[in-house]
């Protein structure tokens, strides 16, 4: 039987997780690293990197490297053009499409151009090679993975659902069920903490911010509202970041090139990473205060509490009637974050578990609950936007309100404005305002097949349903003489079947980073763990008082061993890098030793074993 | 693909079709029957029951969307007993008897707001003057709803008691108009409110 995992597919890093033996558990690489970065790379010669490796070509080879797909997926280029500006990466966007309102985005990865449900789709089989490789390993006689839940932020509308869909089944991946991340989230918490009541889950990540309401009671989650900003997360924080360093050196006229501007935003998120911690820290040679900071950032974190309002209106709430808040995504680590949540909801948020895996260990759960069929728990979701189509003089006509429990139908009758009309068009939206303009486009559904009749006498029940997934389909029949309709869709900012189907033959053309290639990766990033270990070793205070210890010619074996791994490292030579790493560790064991002692001795300090 | 002609809402819920309900019996019932129906306990189930569990979820849905709202629930029990409210145009275009005085004297006092703004009064002045014409209306809309809850009572009383069939037309066709009514009073409103932000 094929296994089947729960995917987190975020905007700066993803996860695989999978139950066992009762429990969710994160696949984790040799280095326990749960984390792939949601960065895709394209060599010159073609070869695919994903992950880890991928994100140090950020800083080599920039303009054949993307990240942040997620905020791309399910939008047009007049969406985009604004952000793209400030990306290494080529996006681009077909005009004539563009011109109707609609088209997809492509983005440039080396020679070639990719939708971003392929790009997705990279990222998604690196992770399902990842946990085949764990079941191989743990001896499973039929480690294949076939079957996935991915999760997507609750505020995502149809189109970017079904762009995330799309980029499981080019992956390879049979989607069994989209879920909200709050959700996951909830049910990774509430099997933790087996309680019932009223939980607000605060999302905020990289790229997106969902809120949801929930009601969890005898095993059932069940979702009263939810809101967020799909456009909004910690890559804006360090745009603002970016921005402020840039105008910073503006002054001496060369603009960066590609990879220094990624060598600065790797600067700007570990000095954003630090101010967590401590009270100030270096960025890019000047030193930024906490207070600093939150004064630049509070306008963007301010952005989260609209939607929190109106989720709370819409579920009836007032903040005192919540009594749990959850805390999920890397940026709720941000104090500023955690001190206006409390400030909104008049008590302390909850994240003892760690918000960079809850979302995937929920994914999890909720996978093995499809496939055991096990009825302890229950999701109960909304569809976050309204459902509506358009009618004369641009007005949107909701058929489906937001917050409606899903699975959720609506329907509305058709006729024809002229004698033996045979088709009839039905432009359909999702949004929660009054003018279509103002709506997303998700669709132009023609309905054809009519029986020819007088004008106005057809009577064309189409039904709308949005299923568990919050994705819609429709099914039409012409009342009269019962006949079901015949309905194209053509999606305003996806795919279609076809091209899905096609896109999935080509994916099996590209080299992704080979057998020999990932050996190579993974000897490298041996080497760079053992390099830093050392450095630091050599660093840290207490060497000096251990140096005497050493044997004589000891530290220049050492010096010798590191430098001499440090070449190889950024060579091809698999080998050689092995062996290289092999003798730094024989040349640091006994440092190791007695550094070990050391700082036993220090943390025993004057005890005896009986107080311990 | 038209589903669950033969059940209506309440019975789905297994409930009796009373305008007053125990929300925490609702929530319940909701849960159990979710339990039973909803498309994840049916992904590898035959296409057949993956449908048809999709479509009783869906009913379920709307059915708990629909009870839960008191105005909902109600119109929907007028609509079920075959005294609909026809659309939203029928509703507002003929005034309801009860309220012709209230209507008359409103539309004089708008009449007069606007010929005074025209002529240039003071946009305080004439906010004072649409919050005051405002205050019978607020007064209609109270008593109205004290009026609906009795008569939802006396509704649940005849379900339960198992009265006269005749007895129990009189009290939905008089809660009909009293819907009418809030129809009526909710677009009043709803131009004052207009009339407020111009």
């Amino acid at each position: 039987m094929s296994k089947v995992v729960g995917i987190d597919l975020g905007t700066t890093n993803s996860l695989v997780a999978y139950v066992h033996e009762a429990k969710p558990v994160v696949i984790r690489d040799a280095n326990g690293d749960g984390l792939v970065p949601s960065v895709v790379s394209a060599s010159e010669d073609g070869t695919i990197y994903v992950g880890r490796e991928a994100q140090r070509r950020l800083l080599t080879d920039a303009g054949r490297t993307v990240y942040s797909v997620k905020r791309f997926m399910g939008k047009g280029i007049a969406d985009v053009t604004d952000e793209a500006r400030l990306l290494p990466f080529r996006v681009t966007g077909d005009a004539a499409q563009a011109a109707q309102g609609g088209g997809i985005v492509r983005i440039g990865l080396g020679e070639r151009e990719f939708t971003p449900p392929e790009i997705s789709a990279f990222i998604l089989r690196e992770l399902k090679r990842r946990a085949e490789a764990h079941f191989a390993a743990e001896g499973d006689i039929d480690p294949e993975v076939d079957r996935a839940v991915i999760t997507v932020p609750a505020y995502f509308n149809d189109a970017q659902r079904t762009a995330t869909r799309d980029a499981g089944r080019i992956a390879g991946l049979e989607v069994l069920r989209i879920i909200n991340e709050p959700t996951a989230a909830s049910l990774a918490y509430g099997l933790d903490k087996r309680h019932s009541g009223i939980i607000a889950v605060y999302d905020f990540g990289g790229g997106t911010f969902d809120i949801s309401i929930l009601r969890v009671e005898d095993g059932v989650f069940q979702v009263l509202a939810t809101n967020g900003d799909t456009h909004l997360g910690g890559d804006d924080i360090d745009q603002l970041l970016m921005k402020r360093v840039l105008d910073r050196s503006g002054a001496s006229g060369r603009a960066p090139s590609a990879e220094e501007v990624q060598e600065i935003r790797q600067a700007v998120i570990r000095a954003k990473l630090d101010l967590s911690e401590h009270d100030e820290a270096d960025l890019v040679g000047v030193k930024m205060t906490r207070s600093e900071l939150d004064a630049l950032i509070r306008p963007i974190i301010e952005r989260t509490l609209g939607p929190c309002r109106q989720a709370l209106a819409d579920a009836q709430l007032g903040p005192g009637e919540i009594d749990e808040v959850v805390l999920v995504g890397g940026s709720t680590r941000i104090p500023l974050v955690r001190h206006l949540v409390a400030e909104l909801f008049g008590r302390a948020p909850h994240s003892e578990l760690n918000p960079d895996e809850v979302v995937a260990l929920g994914a999890a759960v909720q996978a093995d609950i499809l496939v055991t069929g096990n009825r302890e728990m229950l999701l109960l979701d909304v569809t976050p936007l309204s459902l509506g189509i358009e009618t004369m003089g641009g007005v949107t006509s909701k058929i489906i309100m937001r917050n409606s429990t899903i699975p959720a139908t609506g329907s509305e009758t058709f006729t024809t404005g002229v004698d033996n009309q045979t088709a009839v068009d039905v432009h359909v939206l999702q949004g929660e305002r009054e003018l279509v303009a103002d709506n997303r486009s998700l669709a132009r559904f023609k309905l054809r097949g009519i029986p020819p009749m007088p004008a106005g006498m057809p009577r064309v029940h189409v039904q709308f349903q949005i299923d568990a997934n919050g994705i819609l389909s429709v099914t039409a029949t012409e009342l009269r003489t019962d006949i079901e309709q015949t309905i194209e869709v053509k999606p305003s900012y996806g795919l279609t079947d076809d091209e899905v189907e096609r896109m999935l033959l080509e994916s099996f053309e590209y080299a992704e980073a080979d057998f020999a290639a990932r050996l190579l990766i993974d000897a490298r990033n041996d080497a760079e763990n053992v390099i830093m270990a050392t450095e630091k070793s050599l660093r840290a205070p207490e060497y000096a008082e251990v140096a005497a210890e050493l044997k004589p010619g000891e530290r220049s074996q050492i010096d010798a061993a590191l430098a001499d791994l440090k070449s190889a490292v950024g060579l091809d030579d698999r080998e050689a890098i092995q062996r290289k790493t092999q003798a730094l560790n024989d040349a640091t064991r006994h440092l190791a030793e007695v550094m070990m002692n050391r700082s036993l001795q220090a943390a025993l300090g004057g005890r005896n074993v009986s107080d311990m | 693909m038209i589903t669950a002609r033969s059940k209506d809402y309440f019975s789905f819920l297994g409930l009796p079709r009373k305008l007053n309900i125990d929300m925490a019996d609702l929530e319940k019932r909701f849960r159990a029957l979710s339990r039973q129906f909803h498309p994840d306990y049916f992904v590898n189930a035959p296409a057949a029951e993956r449908r048809h569990s999709l479509e009783q979820s869906s009913y379920l849905n709307d059915a708990y969307r629909t009870l839960k709202n008191p105005a909902a629930r109600l119109e929907y029990l007028l609509g079920l007993e075959g005294l609909a409210l026809k659309g939203p145009q029928e509703a507002s275009q003929a005034v309801p008897p009860a309220l012709l005085e209230e209507v008359f004297a409103l539309n004089e006092e708008l009449d007069d707001i606007r010929a005074e703004r025209a002529a240039g009064a003071a946009v305080e002045q004439l906010k004072a003057r649409l919050v005051r014409a405002r205050a019978p209306i607020d007064a209609k809309r109270e008593e109205h709803e004290a009026q609906v809850a009795q008569l939802s009572a006396r509704w649940d009383a005849h379900v339960d008691g198992g009265g006269d069939p005749e007895q129990g037309r009189e009290i939905l066709v008089a809660l009909r108009e009293r819907m009418l009514e809030r129809s009526y009073i909710n677009n009043l409103l709803a131009g004052i409110e207009r009339e407020l932000t111009m």
